[in-house]
C-alpha cells in the first residue's frame, strides 16, 4: 500500500491500473451489508486520514490509536452509507476531516480484515455525527 | 330592499356555479407527486420476507442460495456493476432518494447514486415504440384514473433484475412487462403498487406495493452520484491538469475494503 501512494503517476503509468481498478474491483459498488458482522459491533479511538466523500458509498480512513505495546499504527477503511443519506441526516463532507480524533462505533468485516461499517462517531470535542436512512420524525402530524 | 334582491338573485346563481366550476376543476386535478421522495426502506425490509416473488421451480434454488449467502455472511452483490438498479428494482430494493419533475405531458424521476437512473413516464396519449431499444429502465407510458397514476413498462434489458435486496435478484431473462398504480395514501407518502410479469423467471405475475415519503419542510435535494467514483481521488495529471485518479488507499488500488 505504503509503495503505491508514494508512486508519483503519471497519465500513462495511471491508465493500466486505473482499467484494472475499474473493471477488477467493481465488484464492491452497491451491496449488502451482510458482508459486516452487525451483532458484534465495537469501537476504537483514532484520526481520520482520508476522506472519500464518493457514491455509492461513503469511506473513511482511520489510523486507529496504537494499543498499549503495540507498535505501527493500523490504518482502517470504515464504510458508510451514501453522500445523499448522510446530508439528509445533517452531515456535510467537512463533518470529519482528515487530522480529526474521535470514537468510531463499527460492525467489522467478518473476514478480520481491519476495515468495518459505521455507525456513529463521537468527535472528542463530543459532537455526536450520526445518519439514517429516512429522517427520524414521522413527517406526518395528523 | 326586495328590488335588490331581485336585482342580486341572479348573481348569487352565477356565484355559486362559478364555485362549483372551481371545487370541480380542483377536484379534476390529479395529485402533485412533485418533490424528493425517499423510500421506506423499513418497509422493503418487511417485504423481502414476506411477498417473495412466485419464482418459477429452476429459478427458486438459485434464489434460495443467495438468500442464504447473505445469511452467512456471504453477500452475492446483485449491484456490483456500477449500472443502474434497472426496473423494477430501482422501486423495489433502492436506499437512495429521487426527485420526480412533474411537467405538461410527462413524469420524470431522477435517481440518486448511479448515473443516468432515470425513468420518464409520457402522459401524451404516445404508445410504447413497436421495437423499442431494450434499456434498463425500460419505455413508459401512463394516465390518470382519478386519483391514481397507472404506468405501463415494456422495453426492459433482459439483463435488469429483478430484486428483493442488494443480495438476492434473479434477472428477468427478457419479455418483462410492468403495470405500476402510484397513488398518495396519505399526503406526504406514495405507495407504488407494482405488477411485474416476466414469463421467463415467474410462474404468475408478482403484485408487490413499496411506500416513499417526502418531507417538504426539509428542502430535500437529490444529490450528484457517479458511482464510480468511489475508485476516484482527486489529483493532478502531468500537465498538471486537474483530473481523477485511482484511489491508492489499498495495495491493490481499491477504494473498497476487501469482503470477499
Amino acid at each position: 500500500m505504503q509503495k503505491i501512494m508514494k508512486n508519483r503517476f503519471t497519465v500513462k503509468s495511471i491508465l493500466p491500473l486505473c482499467l484494472s481498478v475499474l473493471l477488477g474491483h467493481a465488484a464492491w459498488a452497491h451491496h449488502s451489508n451482510a458482508a459486516y458482522d452487525t451483532d458484534h459491533v465495537a469501537t476504537f479511538t483514532g484520526t481520520v486520514k482520508q476522506v472519500n466523500w464518493t457514491n455509492p458509498h461513503i469511506t473513511f480512513l482511520v489510523d486507529r490509536d496504537p494499543n498499549p505495546g503495540e507498535k505501527g499504527t493500523v490504518t482502517w477503511v470504515l464504510e458508510v452509507s451514501s453522500p445523499g443519506v448522510l446530508t439528509r441526516s445533517g452531515w456535510t463532507k467537512r463533518s470529519l476531516q482528515p487530522g480529526d480524533h474521535a470514537t468510531f462505533r463499527y460492525a467489522p468485516l467478518r473476514n478480520g480484515t481491519p476495515s468495518g461499517y459505521l455507525n456513529d462517531v463521537t468527535l472528542d470535542s463530543g459532537q455526536k455525527l450520526t445518519y439514517s436512512l429516512t429522517p427520524p420524525e414521522a413527517p406526518e402530524k395528523k | 330592499m326586495r328590488c335588490l334582491s331581485r336585482f342580486f338573485a341572479p348573481l348569487r346563481v352565477l356565484l355559486a356555479l362559478a364555485a362549483c366550476w372551481a371545487v370541480s376543476a380542483a377536484v379534476a386535478q390529479p395529485p402533485d407527486l412533485s418533490g424528493v421522495w425517499l423510500p421506506d426502506v423499513k418497509d422493503q425490509r418487511r417485504q423481502e420476507t414476506q411477498n417473495i416473488p412466485p419464482w418459477k421451480p429452476e429459478i427458486k434454488p438459485q434464489f434460495q442460495r443467495m438468500v442464504d449467502d447473505e445469511d452467512a455472511g456471504r453477500p452475492f452483490l446483485v449491484l456490483d456493476h456500477c449500472l443502474p438498479h434497472g426496473m423494477p428494482s430501482w422501486m423495489l430494493i433502492t436506499h437512495n432518494a429521487f426527485e420526480v419533475l412533474v411537467t405538461p405531458g410527462r413524469i420524470t424521476l431522477l435517481g440518486e447514486v448511479d448515473g443516468n437512473r432515470m425513468r420518464r413516464i409520457y402522459l401524451d396519449g404516445r404508445p410504447h415504440p413497436e421495437d423499442p431499444d431494450l434499456t434498463l429502465h425500460g419505455h413508459s407510458i401512463g394516465h390518470w384514473e382519478g386519483d391514481t397514476l397507472i404506468v405501463d413498462t415494456v422495453g426492459i434489458a433482459p439483463q435488469a433484475y429483478i430484486a428483493t435486496s442488494e443480495a438476492a435478484g434473479i434477472p428477468n431473462n427478457g419479455d418483462m412487462h410492468i403495470v405500476e398504480h402510484i397513488h398518495l395514501v396519505q399526503p406526504n407518502v406514495m405507495a407504488d403498487d407494482l405488477e411485474i410479469t416476466a414469463p421467463k423467471v415467474l410462474t404468475a405475475p408478482w403484485k408487490t406495493t413499496r411506500l416513499f415519503r417526502r418531507y417538504p419542510d426539509r428542502h430535500y435535494e437529490i444529490v450528484e452520484g457517479e458511482c464510480v467514483q468511489e475508485f476516484l481521488v482527486p489529483g493532478k495529471d502531468a500537465n498538471g491538469n486537474d483530473i481523477f485518479l485511482p484511489n491508492p488507499q489499498n495495495a491493490d488500488g481499491s477504494v473498497r475494503a476487501r469482503k470477499n
